[in-house]
């Protein structure tokens, strides 16, 4: 009873200062959204989704989903067909919200409660699957193998206490039920209990000290709630209207962010699927403990748990309640103080608008910005000047003299006001040249340019993209040959931009396309990204060949990727050629005599 | 009847300790995969700080070497110990058995391709310490052109001292021959602008510091501190470099008609692969490793198996001749 009126205050309060946190603008929208129609359905269809019966962790585990979803949606129906018990059978206790729990063991069987037929068969029935999933849970602590885990989170006290009373309530409320079977009714798993154990469950001076039980490990539970990881219970409820409704997190703590922290339900799946896991020392730097110690407002680990993740996005994709690992991380950085904050308004961009510029009509004409990581890797640009000019377009070079950076580097360092300042920059030379075509060989640049940039009436295209257009527009030839290629899923392109199957396609005409062990949005980081601010070479390296070791499962003769980053830091540790996408398409191009 | 000693690698350690172990008394058998003896040093023109003959070095070494048995384009297939032996197997279907063997593999020189932002193989006007070589010795390289030479560059530490190539060791010897490079490119061009760019200047040998002076103060040649970020190419077929000059603390950037990459030495696949075949361990860098690399540098730590040269690590010429003779008189008490 305490735990139960603790529990609820406990969370209107919460939800009251998570809204409030809120900023005005997304306070409005989110307010909105709930009176939407169409919102409303979809926070409706996602709640029991993803609260109840856990669809996405079933998509990944059926186990595991099963587990989850027998223990969520069996209690969630205990309590419903509890609630309705109780209205059919002692309508004027229904205003008690303790009562449905102690129900068997206020009311005696009566003639009215049919002898316990199809309810008290549900309410076994549920309690049996909740018991199923508890047992899968025990088994789960201690062989999480079993379940597809390699590792699995190492739990706090506090929610090791949760965990226990947990795992207590349900056994309990069996066994509690079994002694009252006799008096006040029950069904096939407490009634045949009963007959069982009739010498120990058939006397009644046990009978009290095991309700009493049942209830204290279900006050425990919910008077600790709130410090352990079964938080997210409540919190998932908020979170997915706040995510509908299309809010992002602006603030490192509050609002959003907060309710994504108190949403992660510990369940580790993040730590396996980070791609610094291939070092052991890495496993406490994953998000479910970057939320642990946002939690614990632990500054220093906040920090460096921070500083040291890849923002690979992996997490956030795999993540069963919708915990932004990547964007959170970003958001920790951005409220650092830094000593120096260099200012880049005085960069002239006269030199580079007057350098890039089209005259006439801006009818498919393209500016290729290569961008600073393919100035180093000009085996790229130059695929691609060559492969624009045999498709007939004209086109110019943004920096083929040096540019001005994306800004996406110092976005990802927490930076925003540089990279606004860069933005700003960079919007005035495309603005100016005339084009009506960005092109971009580099998915970090990419992504940024698609993402923040205003640019009205130029439309923005990564070089898989635009190479597919120009094969289905026969701009280009392609003849193949007979090397089996594998395509890396660059993160900024896949996960960070959600572009999979154009450059596959664009494989696909070159050659035979293998897939990796892992690709799509499950594909691994190629370990030199630019997000990490604290991770050395050396660090770096297991992580690069582990990603080797992934692509190379189906033994292909090149690997492929789409951005530079990926291909310099393939290069260095691969035993076979590791190409750009434009470089295939240069090299099989049939050009004309 | 000599005792037969197998050497692998007829280079320069090869041959000086073959020299060596014949005036000793004893057999050695040299086996080369090229089809010359010299080793790298014979790709070489001349040698700093003397300007000595690369040529004249090498076929000394041969001449003392002479009697020796030696097998050019030879691989071997394998090793195997046998109780106090090792029987070498070779690809021409010879098989050898001897006491010792002499691992003389010396270093591969790094691919300068894999620093793609240098554009080596990429860009037309960049070449690399042993193609600049090259056209010393011969004249036949079509992308120095001779008529155009207004300005040159190298770049010192490529693929050396890098972590992003997988070599944090220095090479010891890029420095100095790229300031000897430069002098000969001067003498040549005397109207050509020089650059080196560098991050470090390790002049430790005899005669190094003066040579590099005199490369400042009498060819002129401009030394500046800092990595060079990247390389393009422009309309004409220069070679843009873009740099930052940490002295100055300014970037800088000039267009030039030759690029020299000064490629450093990296541990050598083929010897790691021979080594392998009687399980000798590597060291962290990747070359072979000795059992003791200060005391007992030319020692593997397996018995009978003696290392000389370039497969310990990066050596000078003078170095690399020292431990042959080292080797030979470890091998000589060894068989006693």
């Amino acid at each position: 009873m305490i735990g139960m009126i603790f529990i609820l205050t406990y969370c209107v309060i919460g939800l009251v200062r998570i809204i409030l946190q809120l900023p005005k603008d997304d306070r409005r929208k989110f307010f909105l959204s709930l009176i939407n129609p169409v919102t409303m359905m979809k926070n409706i269809r996602d709640i029991i989704c993803d609260c109840l019966l856990h669809v996405k962790i079933w998509k990944r585990n059926k186990l595991l989903g099963y587990m989850h979803s027998s223990i969520a949606f069996g209690w969630f129906m205990l309590i419903v067909i509890g609630h309705i018990e109780v209205f059919l059978y002692v309508p004027h206790r229904a205003k008690f919200l303790y009562y449905p729990i102690f129900f068997r063991y206020f009311v005696a069987e009566t003639d009215t409660t049919l002898k316990g037929s199809l309810l008290f068969f549900l309410m076994d029935f549920f309690l049996l699957v909740v018991l199923s999933g508890i047992f899968l849970a025990m088994i789960k602590r201690i062989r999480s193998r079993f379940f597809g885990m390699r590792r699995t989170t190492n739990p706090s006290f506090l929610d090791l206490v949760g965990l226990y009373s947990l795992w207590a309530i349900f056994p309990l409320r069996l066994l509690a039920e079994g002694f009252t079977a006799d008096i006040s009714g029950g069904s096939f798993l407490t009634k045949s209990l009963n007959h069982v154990f009739t010498a120990f469950l058939g006397n009644h001076v046990n009978m009290l000290p095991t309700w009493w039980a049942y209830s204290l490990a279900l006050g425990v539970f919910f008077c600790v709630l709130p410090f352990t990881r079964y938080m997210h219970i409540p919190t998932e409820i908020l979170l997915i209207p706040l995510r509908n409704a299309g809010i992002r997190i602006t603030n490192a703590r509050k609002g959003l962010a907060k309710a994504q922290v108190y949403s992660c339900p510990n369940c580790g799946l993040c730590i396996d699927a980070c791609p610094m896991g291939v070092m052991k020392t890495n496993i406490k730097d994953t998000t479910v403990y970057l939320n642990r110690q946002i939690r614990r407002r632990n500054e220093n680990r906040i920090e460096e748990i921070s500083d040291k993740c890849l923002l690979c996005g992996k997490c956030t994709a795999i993540c069963p309640v919708g915990v932004e690992g990547d964007k959170l991380r970003i958001a920790q950085r951005s409220i650092r103080k830094y000593g120096i904050s260099p200012d880049c308004s005085s960069i002239d961009t006269s030199g580079l608008i007057e350098e890039c510029n089209f005259s006439g009509p801006s009818d498919g004409k393209v500016l290729y910005f290569a961008g600073c990581m393919t100035a180093l890797t000009p085996k790229i640009s130059r695929a691609m000047c060559s492969v624009l000019s045999s498709a007939g377009i004209q086109y110019e070079m943004m920096d083929r003299d040096g540019g001005i950076c994306c800004g996406r580097p110092v976005m990802m360092a927490g930076r925003v006001e540089q990279a606004e300042e860069m933005i700003r920059k960079n919007t005035e030379i495309i603005k100016a040249s005339g084009a009506s075509v960005l092109l971009l060989s580099c998915p970090i640049c990419y992504k940024i340019f698609k993402e923040k940039y205003r640019l009205e009436g130029i439309r923005v295209v990564h070089h898989t993209e635009y190479l597919k257009e120009l094969i289905d527009s026969k701009s280009i030839r392609i003849s193949r040959n007979d090397l089996k290629y594998v395509y890396h899923d660059p993160c900024e392109l896949g996960r960070g931009c959600g572009i999979y199957e154009e450059p596959r396609k664009v494989i696909s005409e070159a050659g035979e396309l293998v897939e990796a062990g892992k690709h799509h949005k499950e594909s691994i980081c190629c370990g030199g990204s630019l997000g990490s601010l604290s991770l050395g070479f050396d660090k770096r390296q297991p992580m690069t060949e582990n990603a080797l070791n992934n692509l190379t499962a189906a033994s292909p003769d090149v690997i492929v990727t789409a951005c530079p980053l990926c291909l310099s830091t393939f290069s260095r540790y691969a035993d076979r050629p590791v190409e750009d996408i434009a470089e295939i398409i240069d090299k099989n191009m049939a050009r004309q005599a | 009847m000599k005792e037969n000693i197998i050497i692998i690698g007829g280079g320069i350690a090869g041959l000086e300790a073959a020299g060596q172990l014949i005036r000793l008394g004893y057999n050695p058998i040299i086996i080369e995969k090229e089809d010359h003896l010299g080793g790298h040093v014979a790709d070489w023109n001349c040698l700093f700080p003397d300007m000595s003959s690369a040529e004249e070095l090498v076929s000394k070494l041969i001449k003392n070497a002479a009697e020796a048995n030696i097998f050019t384009n030879t691989e071997i297939l394998f090793i195997n110990r046998l109780k106090d032996n090792y029987n070498v197997m070779l690809s021409n279907g010879i098989s050898i058995i001897a006491r010792v063997v002499l691992f003389a593999t010396g270093f591969k020189l790094f691919e300068a391709a894999k620093k793609e932002e240098y554009g080596y193989g990429i860009y037309d006007k960049v070449i690399t310490n042993r193609d600049l070589e090259h056209w010393f010795n011969t004249g036949d390289d079509s992308r120095i052109d001779t008529d155009e030479m207004e300005a040159i560059g190298f770049v010192h530490c490529v693929g050396s001292r890098d972590e992003k190539a997988k070599n944090p060791q220095c090479s010891k010897v890029c420095c100095i021959t790229a300031v000897k490079q430069a002098i000969e490119m001067k003498q040549k061009f005397p109207q050509a602008r020089i650059y080196c760019f560098y991050m470090d200047l390790r002049m430790f040998g005899k005669k190094y510091e003066d040579f590099y002076i005199s490369a400042q103060r009498d060819y002129g040649i401009r030394f500046i501190r800092g990595r060079v970020s990247e390389v393009s190419e422009n309309i004409d077929g220069k070679v843009i470099v873009k740099a930052e000059d940490t002295l100055a603390g300014k970037p800088v950037k000039v267009t030039l008609d030759l690029l020299v990459l000064m490629s450093g030495m990296v541990c050598n696949p083929d010897s790691t692969k021979v080594a392998g075949m009687v399980a000798l361990p590597a060291d962290t860098d990747g070359f072979l490793k000795s059992r003791d690399n200060i005391a007992d540098i030319t020692s593997s730590p397996k018995d009978g198996i003696f290392y000389a040269g370039a497969c310990t690590g990066p050596k000078t010429i003078p170095e690399t001749l020292a431990e042959a003779r080292t080797a030979a008189l470890n091998i000589h008490t060894y068989l006693q």
